[in-house]
């Protein structure tokens, strides 16, 4: 947890200073002030297991640049602050980052309430927002380009979701899930593709704070389904695949990757997550960068949050250097130029990145969740997925496709 | 038919995890007179002390149930008496207002040790038993009993034991009790010791069907308000029956109502049940 | 820096009007509202939903004190048989239905998306710079006018009657005066209020979420009241402002502890909160400004 263990990245990161410093003169970020860059994500409320290793990961994505000597000169500092996942709080959070501390970018609001009333302060006060948000109203708000998700939006997954129920030969698909702002949606989108695969779906909506489902759990059965998709959040979800094994459900399970992730596998008894299928936006098998996230950062199997945050503070750094100047504008006016520039050297992180920046080439950036390709309304635009089957108690690679 | 009995069933065995809480929450209003809002705290202290002995020295669940009532009970004394006792004096909502802020800084103390991330008990899961096409849970009617036996601990102790009998005329009238000898402060402190232990245990049985993280406590806890205003607040028996008969309402108006309004369900329980009758099931008179 | 001060001060400001709001009904007749927070979303939601209708601002305004003066109502009248402790627990239920039905109401509150793009007025002729400041002069233009007619309803024979329930009620029922109707009335007008700043701070912030309506903020208004001092309107205005700056100036704090993560600095934020919460209760009761108990006259 205390940013001071020493581990590897910190030993590595420690000795390539000391090893590499000695050739640096020591007042190599002595020009001007720190850039700032805001982390806003939720630390306490209902999103806290998403929000901490958000923050840690952008952090430890700065340490490196900052090691390897900043940006335009210049040193980078991340500034956290906690929403609370509460829009109110959230707000208040948001107008310190961007009227105390002059951040030229916020990155990492996860839950879509708190996107959507921080937004119009960034676009207001011209700085940039990247969001892991997914609800589909976020990128119709008129942002004039300073917002970006990495999220793919719910037409895109829940299509994906009811192909792959389909392709495991699945006719009877339910979905389970807690009033958000995409469950709507979500199962329209499933809906289709099953229909599509001639097989049938149904739907319930859940209260996300108690801790039994019996007669959810019942009326599920009564469908008499071979598939089942999850549309919740870690903590609810424990609580419906605790429901679902007791009840003796046997057939197949999908979820969110960020539901189904690597902390809910382990703290709960092997038998009640086997076979249970996940989904995450993904970059294609080719690319690099997951893997460098998972060494970075040292977690196994990174949240999808947390590979997006990755993604995102890599493309803000990049977009800047890019741009010669670190301001919110600059950084919506060049981020699409680091991201998705037909003739770009392909790059899976910001440090080789902005070396090859310096040297006035041209980047694109193929990142941990995907190509990272942005539309004009800041959807990105494709990406692969993910698939991992939890298999004798971990997540194993199934496919990315 | 058997919809309608399955979802009774259901009701009690939901009931039967929100009853052990409830106890707590009430035994603390029969001799205090204040709504401990703490008590979500005390449930999730109690659902992390037992993990912490489950996980690390392999504790069964009646081990780690004894140790989240100490460790909780413990707790909950600690807090009471730097924190709450000394706003007694003013008044039960000055103590009840305190008590939210006690809990708001015992769950981020927990948040502070353990941060957000998911837990969960290394205890097998067990599925349901089936017969004549009902299902029923094992280890929710373990919960059962243990709330029913916890029930009939806390009565019997209230009724018949020197120390209950001096909580419960504390609670009747502290002067009359100082009188005849019985020593108020340590009434106190018992109390609070089983009332908040008995949160802790209800944490660890609702640790078995959620996850443990630092909210666990909150999540449940307008469900325990409702269940012990329901049953009659201070009132032991009062607080079993009216966690089942939030239970089974929340299981039967799924029925009807959508699924997402479960919360709902309790409040308009309360509402329904006070309008007829004032003190709740088993509440004793205004005094 | 100037910016971040002026959106401060007008939150200090929607909180004051919240902290007046909960000041009438616990320091002026001994009733407790949990479910505060409740009452603020009905009013932001009723401005929001009345201005999306076309309606003009002020009509959303003159809704949202409706929409709360009746909820308050049907509060007090549904509960008016139960003990003051039962009421509590009432109303912290109350919140949590109000909000659950925003958030599953898709057809009306347009569910967990929430409202955004409510009309921010003269917004767009003012500019960013000048809306904020606008806005400001206006909510503390709004508490200055509820603090004095709170004020005033405070020194009057109508208040000193209530502060007599609030200390015994059934007194003052032998004294022939209706304690119902005292508890109705005074619950209704402290509901409008929180309607009221529900409302403005809906049309500030352009933006209503369910999520926005977590009983946190009543924790913090019960800190603003205790704080500031209750059963005096100008103690909650002081408190409510305190406890904004006090809130804001935590985050200052991890500059002094670099050693913790954001997570748990997060929670020690928390932790401080609960921990002045309980201080005031304890070493200032009265709070900053304590209760004056203005003689009655000598007929």
């Amino acid at each position: 947890m205390s940013r001071y263990t020493i581990n590897r990245r910190h030993f590595l990161g420690a000795s390539s200073l000391l090893l590499g410093g000695a050739a640096l003169p020591s007042f190599a970020w002595g020009e001007g002030e720190p850039i700032k860059i805001g982390t806003l994500t939720p630390l306490t409320g209902s999103g806290g297991p998403y929000g901490p290793v958000m923050a840690d990961t952008v952090k430890a994505v700065v340490d490196e640049i900052n090691a390897a000597g900043g940006i335009l000169g210049r040193k980078i500092e991340v500034v956290s602050e906690d929403d609370q996942t509460n829009p109110e709080a959230g707000v208040r959070a948001a107008r310190k980052l961007i009227d105390v501390d002059a951040v030229s970018a916020i990155v990492g609001t996860w839950a879509s309430s708190v996107t959507t009333a921080v937004a119009p302060l960034c676009w207001e006060s011209k700085t940039f927002l990247a969001t892991v948000s997914g609800a589909d109203s976020i990128t119709e708000l008129p942002h004039q380009g300073y917002l970006a998700r990495t999220q793919p939006n719910t037409t895109l997954q829940g299509r994906k979701f009811g192909e792959f129920a389909v392709a495991e030969s699945a006719k009877r698909v339910f979905f389970v899930s807690p009033q958000t702002p995409f469950a709507d949606s979500q199962f329209q989108n499933i809906t289709k593709a099953i229909e599509a695969g001639g097989g049938e779906t149904a739907s319930l909506i859940y209260d996300d704070k108690k801790p039994s489902y019996r007669s959810e759990v019942d009326e599920l059965l009564r469908f008499n389904p071979d598939a089942v998709i999850f549309g919740g959040y870690a903590p609810d979800t424990t609580v419906m695949l605790k429901e679902l094994y007791r009840a003796g459900y046997q057939g197949k399970k999908i979820a969110f990757a960020y539901a189904v992730n690597e902390k809910l596998v382990d703290s709960v008894s092997a038998e009640i997550v086997e076979g249970c299928y996940t989904i995450a936006p993904s970059s294609d098998e080719s690319s690099t960068a997951y893997q460098r996230l998972v060494e970075l950062i040292g977690v196994d199997k990174p949240d999808p949050y947390t590979v997006q945050v990755y993604d995102q503070i890599n493309l803000i750094l990049m977009a800047m250097a890019a741009a010669g100047e670190t301001t919110g504008t600059a950084i919506k006016d060049n981020i699409r130029k680091v991201s998705q520039a037909a003739d770009g050297a392909k790059v899976d992180n910001a440090r080789d990145g902005l070396k090859l920046i310096a040297e006035g080439k041209a980047v694109n950036y193929d990142g941990a969740s995907g190509p990272c390709d942005f539309t004009d309304k800041g959807d990105i635009s494709d990406s692969s997925f993910r698939y991992e089957q939890v298999r004798g108690g971990r997540l194993t690679l199934v496919k990315i496709a | 038919m058997s919809i309608l009995l399955q979802a009774l069933l259901n009701g009690v065995m939901n009931g039967a995890l929100i009853a052990v809480p409830a106890i707590g929450f009430t035994a603390i209003f029969a001799v205090l007179r204040y709504p401990n809002f703490a008590i979500a705290a005390y449930a999730t202290i109690g659902a992390f002390a037992a993990w912490w002995v489950n996980v690390h020295f392999g504790a069964g669940i009646l081990p780690a149930l004894l140790v989240a009532f100490a460790i909780a009970g413990c707790i909950g004394v600690g807090a009471e008496e730097t924190a709450l006792k000394q706003l007694r004096g003013a008044g039960a909502l000055t103590v009840a207002i305190g008590s939210i802020a006690l809990n708001t800084v015992l769950e981020n103390v927990v948040r502070l040790f353990f941060g957000n991330d998911l837990r969960g008990y290394d205890l097998p899961l067990v599925p349901d038993w089936r017969f004549m096409g009902l299902r029923v849970g094992p280890q929710q009617l373990q919960s059962l009993a243990f709330a029913v036996v916890i029930m009939a601990a806390v009565f019997a102790f209230l009724r018949y034991t020197r120390f209950g009998k001096a909580m419960r005329a504390v609670a009747d009238n502290s002067d009359l009790a100082r009188l005849k000898g019985i020593e108020p402060a340590h009434v106190a402190v018992m109390t609070i010791f089983l009332g908040a232990g008995l949160a802790g245990v209800g944490g660890v049985l609702i640790g078995l069907d959620a996850s443990i993280d630092p909210l666990l406590g909150f999540r449940v806890l307008l469900t325990v308000f409702a269940a012990a205003v329901l049953g009659g607040l201070g009132s032991i028996p009062g607080a079993v029956v009216g966690a089942l008969a939030i239970g089974i309402a929340e299981e039967c108006a799924l029925l009807v109502a959508p699924a997402s309004y479960r919360s709902a369900v309790g409040f308009a329980a309360i509402l329904l049940v006070l309008t007829v009758r004032p003190r709740g099931f088993f509440g004793e008179r205004a005094n | 820096m100037l910016a971040y001060l002026i959106f401060a001060l007008t939150i200090g400001g929607v909180y004051a009007l919240l902290a007046l709001s909960l000041n009438l009904i616990w320091g002026g007749i001994g009733l407790v509202n949990l479910g505060l927070v409740g009452f603020f979303a009905l009013g932001a939601y009723a401005s929001a939903l009345l201005t999306g209708a076309g309606l003009p601002v002020l009509f959303g305004w003159g809704g949202a004190i409706v929409v709360g003066a009746v909820a308050g109502l049907v509060v007090t009248l549904a509960t008016a048989r139960l003990r003051d402790d039962y009421l509590a627990i009432v109303t912290l239920g109350l919140a949590e239905v109000i909000r659950l039905v925003a958030l599953n109401e898709r057809w009306l509150t347009n569910g967990s998306d929430g409202i955004s793009g409510i009309q921010a007025p003269l917004k767009s002729a003012l500019g960013n710079q000048g809306f904020n400041l606008f806005y400001l002069a206006m909510v503390s233009a709004v508490v200055l006018v509820v603090w004095l007619v709170l004020r005033r309803l405070d020194r009057s024979p109508y208040g000193r009657a209530m502060k007599a329930i609030r200390e015994d009620q059934e007194l003052v029922g032998f004294a022939g005066k209706n304690v119902l109707g005292f508890k109705v009335q005074a619950f209704a007008v402290s509901a409008a209020i929180a309607g009221l700043a529900g409302a403005l701070y809906a049309h500030f912030q352009s933006y209503v979420s369910p999520d926005h309506f977590q009983p946190l903020i009543t924790i913090y208004i019960f800190l603003a009241v205790a704080a500031g001092g209750v059963g005096r309107p100008a103690g909650g205005v002081l408190g409510a402002y305190v406890v904004v700056f006090f809130l804001e100036l935590t985050r200052f704090l991890p500059d002094l502890v670099p050693s913790l993560a954001p997570a748990q600095f997060a929670a020690c934020r928390e932790i401080l909160v609960g921990v002045a919460l309980i201080l005031v209760l304890r070493f200032r009761p009265q709070g900053l400004l304590p209760e004056q108990i203005v003689p009655a006259p000598k007929s």
